[in-house]
């Protein structure tokens, strides 16, 4: 067992109990961003697994994951729009001047710290994992999974938070 | 030590496997059955079988999800529709 191995182990422990925990228990929008947690995390641990065996073939699994998690969790901030909006608090939406600002996000289902910290967790292994690599193709390979990864998480944690107001409903 | 992986991965399936079962509201199922499949894909990519992992991954995280919500969403339409006519 290497050192690639015993990372993803603690960050596959440690996400999946917070992903479990948070899953099943509070309200709706608290279970979305689990939901939402479980790939963020996962992606990263596969990464680091796939360095870890020395199978650079096992990162397409984190690639398809990068661009699948974030599909899911809109299919859900679509269809379950009705009960997230329940949970949110509707002052801030209400009026144009904070939806202007971005106010209402800190206090919106996806606070934006967990967002924050679940990115840098990618951001840090896939710079790890490119160092550990060396320059080449395998390397964009990489940097697309983790631009993906990345990318994906804030757009799915806008839309939790109703930043697109256009497609509401549904 | 080397199987520390592969045992936290079995935890994972075994914990969001029952969670599935014990929540009763089935949009709430749905998205614990997301993490499943989630979890579903680590465990087979760490034993050593990343083309099973590959195809659990895009029919357990986004597909089955998906199917269930539409359905939920049709059936809650229809009875809102039939509550309505009757």
């Amino acid at each position: 067992m290497n050192g690639w191995i015993l990372a993803a182990t603690v960050v596959l422990a440690g996400g999946g109990a917070a992903v479990l925990w948070g899953v099943t228990s509070g309200p709706m929008s608290r279970r979305v961003v689990a939901q939402n947690l479980a790939t963020s995390v996962a992606c990263p641990a596969l990464l680091l697994l796939a360095q870890g065996y020395d199978r650079p073939a096992y990162v397409d699994l984190a690639l398809l994951m990068a661009l699948l998690g974030p599909i899911g969790t809109l299919v859900f901030a679509r269809l379950l729009a009705v009960d997230l909006a329940g949970d949110r608090p509707r002052a801030g939406r209400e009026s144009p001047a904070c939806r202007a600002n971005d106010g209402n996000f800190a206090s919106g289902p996806a606070a934006w710290g967990p967002t924050w910290a679940a990115a840098a967790l990618g951001a840090g292994v896939v710079v790890a994992v490119c160092v550990a690599t060396g320059p080449g193709r395998a390397m964009v390979k990489l940097l697309v999974t983790g631009a993906l990864l990345i990318g994906g998480n804030v757009i799915a944690s806008r839309a939790l938070s109703g930043g697109f107001e256009g497609v509401r409903g549904g | 030590m080397a199987d520390a992986v592969i045992v936290v991965a079995l935890l994972l399936v075994a914990g969001s496997a029952t969670a599935a079962v014990a929540v009763r509201d089935p949009a709430r199922q749905a998205l614990v059955l997301s993490v499943l499949g989630v979890a579903l894909a680590v465990l087979f990519t760490v034993l050593q079988a990343p083309d099973v992992g590959l195809s659990q991954l895009a029919v357990g995280s986004a597909l089955t999800p998906l199917l269930i919500m539409l359905a939920v969403r049709k059936v809650r339409r229809c009875g809102r529709t039939g509550d309505e006519t009757r």
